[in-house]
């Protein structure tokens, strides 16, 4: 593990979106062989998408043999609500960058079988040969995607019921209405995110340094995943 | 240059939001169907993104201009008609293709008062109208023959009257074919034509308050102007059906604190109870209408009011003038009537008509009213803000911005007291365009105008012949006089007259599933290119 600091989000961002760029184009990913990139949703990565976006509209960058897997989905929420993760990654990065469509893979959290939409996921992943990079951000509490404290880390894509903080943690989203934020998500495994060639997780923020200082400077736990990188 | 897979994606833009609200994003629409499109429905299920990207350099990409008014313009009156149907087809293509480069993708031809014999032919052809690469024509703008003497602007007085049949006097001047229901009306035409119809009339005429229930019913939409309505009246107008005030403080009577009549509408207040005032009011006749007196195959009026100070309540005096009006169409603005007819209110006006011992068919006696009577919430409330628990929504307002028909002041008043109702308008004649050079005109009959900006007069004369302003200008203008943002502006050209008009899921908005119409704009409000059907029809540098 490499624990890079930088001054503020906006110089994490950039040198996390340079090395992704310097990656992908490193690999020099084709039709037949394309980059597989994991994605997060969350303020962390932000910063990271605009860079991202900017190196696209500059040329230095294309997305066009890239696939990508997002990391997880509300159950039941529309597709198109303001809240779901297929609109927060439509409008914060695909819809600004050259990727195909059919490129592009996210959870179903309305499919009929939620179960088999998990399966699939990882088939797909296997399928594509695995992730070579997965970016990733943690919680407060140190989980990553929907995987909260306390999951297996041989955990693969499944269903999983938010815990309470995250459930407040996301009612500012939702008018500050607890009832109205979705209790459970498909969420990509721990094992998921490991089997990745590489991971990357953006820590930014004074709230996220205990869960920090837990992975870097602590045992394994399983409460607080992040160590096993 | 169009894209390989029929998408486009207009890039870098600020997009005027049905909110009044300017936001950076990108906007997708499908060049061959002519729409909008949701693009994450597109990207996540349609699997497709565009194959083109259009960056607008930071401009405002706003859907297309709507005017709700328009009598005329580059020298065709939609008034007019001299038995060439080829030749008013051609007039209609000429100002369609032509009013692209105002910003305009939508309007609705407006005629004013015409020889009743007239208009079954000249609804008729006007039908919604448009070719590939121009704006739609979506119906008619009735404003008359229903309109108050006293109030009449430049309409002809001879041709005014009043409706003592209700709808079937409507139908007998208009044509029933015309004033079918919309489905009728709209009949074989492409399911996906929008249609329009409007009509602006008095609501204290006889017959006109019945009336107007029955055709908003039909799908026409029922505007009040040229009255002198009073508050009482003008709210049992909305509460028929009314949706619409036709040129806001023009034509109509000032606003007095103590009945503040049709412009009062704009503040209708939730204190306002069933129980309270009797509606009762009067005011002058007109002529009753005469159902078996022959159209007149001429189509110049026999009669004028010898002077001014015979007009309004006088009809019946005035209409035995021998002294012909030369034009029809008015060589003063059909608006802007308070030169000849003295401002009044309609306190003044009953107390007049009573002094003058007018009374007859133009007594009114309390009107009974079926439904939507007003409500107001019983108790005093706690929370901030002001609640109206009313079951009244305000009527939509037209406003002619040229700094001319309406001082900046009365623009900025009747804008903060109702936003969501604004409608900006032009009511130009036909010497719109914006071509025309400043200086002296032919105008008609050996007389000349001078043209002066905005302003047009008689020529030797301080006379205003009426309106020639742009609805680009319009929204400049207004966004100066009323301090708002370009955003609000463009929202009253735009989402404000199609919600009026009840086709804001096709015009006036950005919505998925709208038409492509859409104008850019420079961020100083100036017309950079116009599209329509999602193809570009009109551009800055390439028109000239």
């Amino acid at each position: 593990m490499r624990l890079i600091i930088r001054e503020d989000p906006a110089d994490v961002g950039e040198y996390i979106a340079t090395y992704i760029c310097k990656r992908i184009n490193d690999f020099e990913p084709t039709a037949s062989r394309p980059f597989v990139l994991g994605l997060p949703t969350g303020s962390s990565p932000i910063p990271t998408y605009k860079k991202l976006i900017e190196f696209v509209k500059a040329g230095n960058l294309s997305f066009k043999h890239v696939v990508t897997f997002n990391m997880d989905e509300y159950v039941g929420l529309p597709r198109d609500h303001p809240e779901s993760y297929h609109t927060f990654m439509f409008r914060e990065f695909f819809s600004q960058v050259d990727i195909p469509p059919s490129q592009v893979n996210i959870l179903d959290g309305n499919a009929e079988d939620l179960v088999a939409e998990c399966n699939a996921y990882e088939e797909r992943i296997k399928a594509h040969g695995g992730i070579e990079l997965f970016l990733g951000g943690i919680g407060e509490d140190g989980h990553i995607a929907f995987n909260e404290p306390g999951s297996s880390l041989a955990s693969r894509t499944r269903i999983k019921t938010l815990a309470y903080d995250t459930i407040l943690a996301n009612a500012r989203f939702f008018n500050n209405d607890i009832s109205a934020v979705p209790r459970m998500a498909l969420t990509v495994g721990v094992a998921t995110v490991l089997d990745a060639r590489e991971v990357v997780v953006v820590v930014t923020g004074l709230r996220k340094s205990l869960a920090l200082s837990k992975a870097i400077e602590e045992g394994v736990n399983h409460l607080v995943w992040s160590f096993v990188l | 240059m169009s894209s390989p897979n029929g998408l486009v994606c207009f890039t870098n833009c600020l997009l005027p939001l049905e909110d009044g609200s300017l936001v950076q994003k990108d906007l997708w629409i499908d060049e061959r169907d002519g729409v909008i499109l949701d693009a994450q429905k597109t990207f996540f299920i349609r699997k497709e993104r565009p194959d083109r990207t259009i960056d607008l350099g930071g401009n405002i990409l706003s859907p297309g201009f709507l005017d709700i008014q328009l009598n005329g313009a580059y020298n065709f009156d939609f008034s007019v008609y001299d038995g060439d149907d080829e030749a008013y087809r051609a007039g209609m293509k000429l100002v369609a293709e032509k009013i692209i480069e105002t910003g305009v993708t939508s309007l609705v031809p407006t005629i004013i008062t015409q020889e009743r014999s007239l208009y079954p032919k000249l609804l008729d052809l006007l039908r919604p109208f448009s070719t590939p690469s121009s704006a739609s024509l979506l119906g008619w703008h009735a404003e008359g023959p229903f309109l108050e003497l006293a109030k009449r602007g430049a309409h002809v007085p001879s041709f005014l009257m009043s409706a003592p049949d209700g709808i079937k006097s409507f139908e007998a001047i208009y044509g029933a074919e015309n004033l079918a229901d919309v489905s009728e009306w709209l009949g074989s035409a492409d399911p996906r034509t929008v249609g329009v119809r409007m009509i602006t009339a008095a609501p204290e005429l006889d017959g006109v308050m019945p009336a107007i229930s029955e055709l908003s019913k039909r799908g026409v939409v029922m505007a009040i102007g040229h009255s002198i309505a009073t508050s009482n009246v003008a709210t049992a107008a909305v509460q028929q059906g009314a949706r619409l005030i036709t040129h806001l403080f023009n034509a109509m009577p000032q606003l007095h604190h103590r009945d503040p009549s049709i412009i009062g509408l704009l503040g209708a207040s939730p204190h306002l109870s069933n129980s309270f005032s009797p509606v009762t009011v009067s005011f002058p006749a007109l002529p009753p209408y005469n159902p078996i007196a022959p159209p007149s195959g001429n189509a110049s009026p026999t009669s004028a009011p010898t002077s001014p100070t015979h007009i309004g309540l006088m009809r019946t005096k005035s209409t035995n003038s021998t002294r012909s009006v030369k034009s029809i169409g008015g060589v003063k603005s059909e608006a802007f009537d308070d030169i000849e007819t003295p401002p009044q209110t309609p306190i003044l006006a009953a107390s007049r008509a009573a002094a003058q011992g007018v009374n007859g068919s133009g007594t009114m006696t309390p009107l009974s009213l079926g439904h939507a009577r007003k409500a107001s919430r019983p108790e005093l409330h706690l929370e901030k803000g002001m609640i109206a628990d009313m079951d009244f929504e305000r009527p939509f307002y037209g406003v002619i911005v040229d700094g001319i028909h309406s001082h900046p002041n009365s623009v900025r008043l009747a804008f903060s007291s109702y936003p969501d109702g604004c409608i900006l308008i032009t009511d130009a004649m036909k010497i719109l365009d914006p071509h025309l050079k400043d200086g002296v005109h032919e105008w008609r009959d050996g007389k000349r105008f001078v043209k002066e900006g905005d302003k047009l007069y008689l020529e030797g004369t301080n006379t205003l012949a009426g309106s020639v302003v742009t609805l680009d200008k319009c929204v400049r203008n207004f966004s100066r006089f009323t301090g708002c943002s370009l955003g609000e502006a463009i929202k009253c050209a735009t989402y404000n007259p199609a919600k009026c008009l009840g086709i804001e899921d096709r015009k006036g908005t950005l919505r998925p599933g709208a038409d492509a119409d859409l104008v850019v704009l420079d961020r100083q409000g100036n017309v950079v290119s116009t599209w329509v059907n999602g193809r570009e029809v009109w551009a800055k540098n390439t028109s000239l």
